[in-house]
C-alpha cells in the first residue's frame, strides 16, 4: 500500500467517524431531550402515587415488576422521602415494602456487576428502607466501591441501627481519608451513643493509627457530649503524634468545659507552635477568665499564628478587650497589628467611630483609631 | 533535489499533524473514560454533605483586581453566594484608577483596618486594609500595582485558611463549584496540593445578581469559537493529564492550592505572561524533585464562568501573551521536557506542550508555505494535496465534536439553537478562525515590546454580557 492510499483511507476513516459523531449527536440529543421529558412524567406520575400511598394505606396499585429500576421511581421516593418526617416515613416505607421494591433494591446491591444501578439501590435503601434491611447495609459497609460504602454507613444511621456503630468507627483505620471524613458526618446522626464507641476507638489506636484517630477525636468535637472531656484530656496528656494532639485540643476547645482548663494551658507552653496556635483558640473557647495571662502573653509570642489566635481569643472576654486596647500602645508591632483586627472583628473599631462621630470618644477610641489610620509599615 | 526536500517537508508537516490530531484523540478518549468513570458519583454522591460538615476544610477565595470597577461588585457577590461551610474573600486592588476600591467600598460597607499582615512573599507596597462589615467576610488589600501575580501574592500572604482559590475578578462561580473542588481536598489532604477547575465562557449567558440564570452559546463567532476551545481543552483534554497525574496548568481562572506549597516556592512569579503554567509546573518540579508525594488534578464538575474576549483586537492580545507565557515556561522548564525522571509529565503531558503548543504555530505555518510551494513546483499532485487537506480538516472537526459529545451530559446547552451554533462552528473554524490564532502566536515569537505586556481586557462586566453577545 502506498503513501496516497493510505491517505485515502485516512481520510474515509476520520470522515466517517465525523459523520457518525456529528449524527449521533443531533440523534443523540433529541433522544436525550425526549428521555428527560418522559423521566419527568413518570416521577410526577409516581410521586403523586407514593403521596396517595400515604394518605390511603390500603391504595392498591401496580407498579410493576421493573420499578426497582426505575430512575424516576428512586427520584419521586428521594422526593417524597425528604419532605416527610416521623411516623410518615415509617409509612412510607411500609407501602413501599408491599410491592416488594426494597428486596429489588437489596438484590441489585448484592449484584457483583453494573455500579450505577448497585449504587442507586444502596441510595434507595439508604433512604427508604425499614430496619429489616440493615443487615444488608451491614453487609457493604465494606463495599469495594467508596460511595456505597458511604450510603451504607448513611442508612444505618438513619435507622438508628446502633450495632453499626462500632463496624463504622472500626473503619476509620481502614478508609480512605474521603469516605472517613463522610463517616464522621454519618456518626453525628448517631448522637451520644457514638461517644464511647469512639473514644474506645481512639483510646486503642491513638498510639499506631494517627489520620483515623484524629477523625475519632473531630467527631467528638461535633457531637459535643461533654462525657468525652475526661478522657481526651488523657489522651492529650499521653499521645505522642501531633495530629492527634492537635485534634484533641481543638475537641477540647469546642466542648469548652473549664476542666480542660490546665491541660490546654500546658499546651499553651509546648514547644511546636501548631500545638500553641491550637491552645490559644481553644482556651479561648473554653471561657474560663484564667486564661487571660496565657492569652496576653501570646501576644508577644515568636509565632505569628500564635499571635494572631491569642488576639482573637482575647477579644472573647470582656477583660481581654481591655487588654488589647492596650496592646496598641505595645512597643512589638506585630502585637499592634494582631490586636488591632481582633478588635475590628469585635467590632470595636465600628464602636469607637460611632463615639468618635457622637462627640464622646474615650482615650482608647481615639487610639485606637489613629493606630488604624497611621501609615501602614509591612515588616520584611 | 530542492523539489524532493519541499516535498518531504511538505510530508512532514502532514505527518506532524497527523500525530497531532491522534494524541488529541486519543486524549480525549481517556478523557471521556475518567469522565464516564466518575458520573455515577457526581451523579448519586453525597458531595452536599459537605456543605454542612465540620470537616470541610475551610478556604480564601482570592481575587485580584485591576481596574474592574464593570464587574468586581458582581463577581464577589457570585463568590458570596457560594456553597460552601467556611470561606473568606480577599481582593487586592492592584493600584486601579478606574474606582475599583470605592465601588468595593460602597458595596460592601468596608471599613480601613489593620491585619497583621505576613510578607511571606515580597509584593508591592501594601497601602491599607479593609474588611467588610456586611455579611460577607471579605477582606480588601489596597497595594501598588504590580501586576496578577503580585497581586495574588499579596492575597495569600493575608490569606488565614490552609487552601487558597486563585481565581479573576470577570466570572461568575457555579454555586457548587467550591464543594465539588474541595471534594478533591478531602479525598487526600495529606498529598492534595492543587485542582483545577472546568472554565467556561460567559459571553451569551443571562446573569442576574452573581447568579447564572441561564448559558447559551453566544451568536458571535469569535466568543463562540472559545466556547469550543474551551470544551476541546476542559473537557476533552483535562481530565485524561488528571488521570494521568500530569496536569501541566491549572488555569488561572480557578485553582485550588495548598497555601503552604504556594509559599514553599515563593507564590506566583511576578511579570510572567503565563504565571498559571508557571505555578503548576513549578509545583510539580519542587516536588518531584525533592520526592515529596503530592498531587495536583482537575475536577470537571467544577465549574466556572468567565468573560472572554469578544473582539478580535483584545483576543489577538490575549493570545499574544499565552504564546508568550508559555514560550518562557517552555524555557523554563525545558529540562523537564522529555525527561523520563518527571514521568508522564515529562514523557505525555509536557512534551506535549512543547510538541503541539508550542511548535504548533511554526510548523503550521510552515505547512501553509510548503504544501502551495511542492504543488505549485509539481512535487506534489492535486490529488495528494485536498487529500491532505481533507484531512486536515476532518481531523480537527472530529475532535471537536468529541469535545461536543463529552460536554453533553453537563446538560448546560440543552437548546436547538445552542448545538445548531456549535456544530456550525465547529465545521468553519478551520477556515479562517484557526489560521488566525496561529498568525498571532506567530506574532508572539517573532516579539517585540508590544508582546511583553498584559494590555488590558475590555470589560463588559458579567451582568451586561447576555445582552450583546
Amino acid at each position: 500500500m502506498n503513501g496516497i492510499e493510505l491517505l485515502r483511507i485516512a481520510v474515509l476513516v476520520v470522515y466517517i467517524v465525523s459523520g457518525l459523531l456529528l449524527s449521533s449527536l443531533i440523534v443523540g440529543k433529541r433522544i436525550h431531550q425526549r428521555r428527560q421529558l418522559a423521566h419527568y412524567r413518570r416521577r410526577a406520575k409516581y410521586l403523586a402515587l407514593l403521596s396517595r400511598g400515604l394518605t390511603t394505606p390500603d391504595l392498591r396499585v401496580d407498579l410493576g415488576p421493573r420499578v426497582a429500576e426505575d430512575q424516576a421511581f428512586l427520584d419521586a421516593l428521594i422526593d417524597i422521602r425528604t419532605s416527610v418526617i416521623g411516623p410518615e416515613s415509617d409509612e412510607l416505607a411500609t407501602f413501599v415494602g408491599r410491592f416488594g421494591v426494597m428486596e429489588g433494591y437489596a438484590r441489585r446491591l448484592r449484584g457483583r456487576l453494573f455500579v450505577t444501578r448497585r449504587l442507586r439501590a444502596a441510595v434507595a435503601l439508604a433512604e427508604v428502607a425499614d430496619d429489616s434491611f440493615a443487615p444488608v447495609l451491614m453487609d457493604h459497609l465494606g463495599d469495594r466501591e467508596p460511595e456505597i460504602r458511604i450510603q451504607a454507613a448513611r442508612g444505618l444511621a438513619r435507622m438508628h441501627w446502633t450495632p453499626a456503630i462500632d463496624a463504622i468507627v472500626d473503619r476509620f483505620s481502614v478508609e480512605n481519608p474521603w469516605v472517613r471524613s463522610r463517616f464522621e458526618d454519618t456518626l453525628l446522626s448517631f448522637g451520644s451513643k457514638a461517644t464511647w464507641p469512639l473514644i474506645a476507638y481512639i483510646r486503642v489506636n491513638h498510639r499506631f493509627e494517627s489520620p483515623g484517630s484524629a477523625a475519632a477525636i473531630r467527631t467528638l468535637a461535633n457531637l459535643g457530649d461533654r462525657d468525652a472531656v475526661t478522657p481526651l484530656i488523657d489522651i492529650l496528656g499521653r499521645a505522642s503524634d501531633i495530629e492527634i494532639k492537635l485534634a484533641a485540643i481543638e475537641t477540647l476547645g469546642v466542648l469548652g468545659v473549664p476542666l480542660a482548663f490546665e491541660s490546654l494551658e500546658k499546651m499553651f507552653t509546648a514547644e511546636d507552635w501548631r500545638l500553641r496556635a491550637k491552645a490559644a483558640t481553644a482556651l479561648a473557647k473554653v471561657g474560663d477568665p484564667r486564661s487571660l495571662p496565657a492569652l496576653s502573653s501570646g501576644l508577644i509570642d515568636s509565632n505569628w499564628w500564635v499571635r494572631r489566635n491569642a488576639a482573637q481569643g482575647l477579644s472573647r472576654y470582656p477583660e481581654g478587650i481591655r487588654r488589647l486596647h492596650a496592646a496598641i500602645r505595645s512597643a512589638f508591632p506585630f502585637a499592634r497589628d494582631a490586636a488591632a483586627e481582633a478588635l475590628a472583628d469585635a467590632g470595636e473599631v465600628i464602636a469607637a467611630r460611632q463615639r468618635i462621630e457622637e462627640g464622646v470618644p474615650t482615650d482608647e477610641d481615639l487610639e485606637l483609631i489613629e493606630f488604624i489610620q497611621s501609615e501602614l509599615v509591612v515588616p520584611g | 533535489m530542492t523539489l524532493e526536500i519541499i516535498k518531504w517537508i511538505g510530508y512532514g508537516t502532514v505527518a506532524y499533524y497527523v500525530v497531532l490530531q491522534v494524541y488529541m484523540f486519543a486524549l480525549a478518549l481517556l478523557s471521556g473514560y475518567v469522565l464516564r468513570r466518575t458520573y455515577h458519583t457526581r451523579r448519586f454522591g453525597r458531595v452536599n454533605e459537605m456543605l454542612s460538615s465540620q470537616t470541610s476544610p475551610p478556604i480564601s477565595i482570592l481575587i485580584p483586581a485591576y481596574n474592574e470597577v464593570a464587574g468586581i461588585v458582581d463577581s464577589v457577590r457570585s463568590m458570596s453566594i457560594v456553597g460552601y461551610p467556611r470561606f473568606e474573600i480577599v481582593v487586592t486592588n492592584d493600584g486601579s484608577t478606574d474606582g475599583t476600591l470605592e465601588a468595593l467600598i460602597a458595596a460592601f460597607r468596608l471599613e480601613k483596618v489593620r491585619i497583621p499582615y505576613r510578607p511571606d512573599i515580597e509584593t508591592a507596597r501594601i497601602r491599607a486594609f479593609y474588611r467588610g462589615r456586611g455579611a460577607v467576610d471579605i477582606t480588601v488589600i489596597d497595594k501598588e500595582n504590580g501586576g496578577r501575580a503580585d497581586a495574588l501574592n499579596a492575597a495569600i500572604n493575608a490569606a488565614r485558611y490552609p487552601y487558597v482559590l486563585c481565581t479573576d475578578a470577570d466570572v461568575v462561580m457555579d454555586a457548587a463549584a467550591l464543594v465539588r473542588g474541595m471534594q478533591r481536598v478531602v479525598e487526600d489532604r495529606e498529598r492534595t496540593i492543587g485542582v483545577g477547575g472546568n472554565i467556561r465562557p460567559l459571553n451569551g449567558s443571562r446573569v442576574e445578581l452573581g447568579h447564572l440564570i441561564s448559558a447559551s452559546v453566544p451568536r458571535r463567532m469569535i466568543p463562540r469559537m472559545q466556547v469550543l476551545e474551551y470544551m476541546r481543552t476542559f473537557l476533552a483534554s483535562r481530565p485524561g493529564w488528571s488521570a494521568m497525574s500530569a496536569l501541566p496548568l491549572v488555569s488561572g481562572a480557578f485553582g485550588i492550592w495548598k497555601r503552604s506549597a504556594l509559599l514553599e516556592v515563593g507564590g506566583y512569579k511576578r511579570g510572567h505572561l503565563g504565571e498559571d503554567l508557571d505555578i503548576t509546573m513549578r509545583l510539580h518540579r519542587h516536588h518531584r524533585d525533592k520526592g515529596i508525594p503530592y498531587r495536583i488534578v482537575y475536577e470537571s464538575s467544577a465549574v466556572l464562568w468567565t468573560e472572554v474576549p469578544d473582539n478580535v483586537r483584545v483576543l489577538r492580545r490575549q493570545r499574544i501573551r499565552w504564546h508568550r507565557g508559555l514560550m518562557t515556561a517552555t524555557r523554563d522548564f525545558l529540562p523537564m521536557t522529555f525527561n523520563p525522571r518527571y514521568g508522564a509529565l515529562g514523557m505525555v503531558t509536557w512534551a506535549g506542550f512543547f510538541l503541539f503548543e508550542f511548535l504548533a504555530p511554526l510548523l503550521e505555518v510552515t505547512g501553509w508555505v510548503m504544501l502551495p510551494l511542492a504543488y505549485a513546483l509539481g512535487a506534489l499532485n492535486t490529488e495528494t494535496v485536498v487529500l491532505m487537506l481533507l484531512l486536515a480538516l476532518g481531523a480537527g472537526l472530529m475532535n471537536s465534536l468529541v469535545a461536543l459529545w463529552l460536554d453533553e451530559p453537563y446538560g448546560f446547552y440543552t437548546g436547538p439553537e445552542d448545538t445548531s451554533r456549535l456544530i456550525v462552528i465547529a465545521m468553519i473554524e478551520s477556515f479562517g478562525l484557526r489560521q488566525m490564532t496561529v498568525l498571532w502566536r506567530i506574532r508572539a515569537v517573532l516579539g517585540g515590546k508590544r508582546t511583553r505586556h498584559w494590555g488590558q481586557m475590555e470589560r463588559k462586566g458579567v451582568a451586561n454580557l447576555g445582552a450583546r453577545a
